[in-house]
């Protein structure tokens, strides 16, 4: 099986379809795994001062 | 010995540490599925043959319909998580239904953006106020109104809660959306996939690119609901860490 990546007349409507998914999925990834990290250290950080204190 | 209540199969999903630890291998597991399906669902995108009718503006289906058919789940996800919130003020459940708002908002834009760029070359027109398109886009607002909302109150408690109850008057909006092709006469077409009837459904080297990704964008949420609900079951606990030290 070939793959068909000349979209032809219609590039100009497929093409930014697909970067702008993929523009999405990534924003979905990147901020969802900054929330995860931001938090998981914030609490390690007052989990450690509670026990200084 | 009393008899095991069987809803404790459940508990995984409503004990937050029982949660984190389900959650800590489901949602890399999910991750690499949808990535999985993601290579091979884009390899029979572009493998696909060109439509006879729509030319390569057919592969824009395969990325289309699955964000329109999750822009639907996610919502109802969130309804049912709110409800539940509501009913039992589960914090789980609430932490589940804010986690849902923003990934299915991003959905519904990928499915209204990526539907008018497909509308242009196919109906000669960016966007039509016809039911389908105008019904996706109320489902638009209603994920921004449950962000705003969320955001918009100080008091976590009532901000959850008014939240909770716009995500369940939008409920209704989802059977609107679903069946608009069918009960009104619109420019966009009903359904051609397995929903549909068989006269009507897609070609297989159709239905299997379009069946791949949209399991992948299924896989994708699932490891991305986790990973954002972990991340608030740590935001509440380090607030009431937080609160406790200002207290002392």
């Amino acid at each position: 099986m070939t793959l068909d990546f000349d979209a032809g007349r219609y590039a100009i409507y497929v093409w930014p379809a697909f970067a702008i998914s993929a523009t999405a999925f990534a924003w979905m990834i990147v901020d969802s795994l900054a929330q995860a990290r931001r938090w998981k250290r914030e609490l390690e950080r007052l989990q450690a001062e509670e026990q200084k204190a | 010995m009393g008899a095991r209540n069987p809803l404790h199969v459940f508990d995984f999903l409503t004990n937050p540490e029982r949660f984190m630890t389900f959650s800590r291998w489901a949602a890399p597991m999910f991750g690499v599925i949808a990535a999985v399906l993601a290579i091979a669902g884009l390899y029979l995108t572009f493998a696909a043959p060109e439509d006879y009718q729509q030319g390569d503006t057919v592969r824009m289906m395969f990325i289309h319909v699955p964000a329109a058919i999750m822009s639907m789940v996610v919502y109802l996800f969130l309804g049912i998580a709110s409800l539940l919130a509501l009913i039992f003020r589960h914090a789980l459940a609430d932490a589940a239904a804010q986690a849902c708002a923003p990934l299915g908002a991003v959905f519904t834009a990928l499915a209204l953006i990526t539907g008018s760029l497909w509308g242009k070359p196919m109906w000669g027109t960016w966007w039509q106020w016809d039911a389908r398109m105008t019904s996706v886009l109320v489902l638009f607002l209603f994920y921004l109104g449950y962000l705003a909302l969320r955001g918009a109150l100080e008091d976590e408690q009532k901000a959850a809660r008014a939240a909770a109850i716009l995500a369940l008057v939008g409920l209704i909006n989802l059977p609107i959306v679903k069946f608009s092709v069918e009960w009104w006469n619109t420019l966009h077409q009903g359904s051609s996939t397995i929903f549909a009837k068989p006269e009507n459904r897609l070609p297989a080297v159709y239905l299997w690119p379009w069946a791949l990704m949209t399991l992948a964008y299924l896989s994708a949420f699932g490891s991305l609901w986790l990973v954002r609900i972990r991340a608030l079951v740590w935001r509440r606990k380090a607030r009431s860490l937080a609160l406790r030290a200002a207290e002392r």
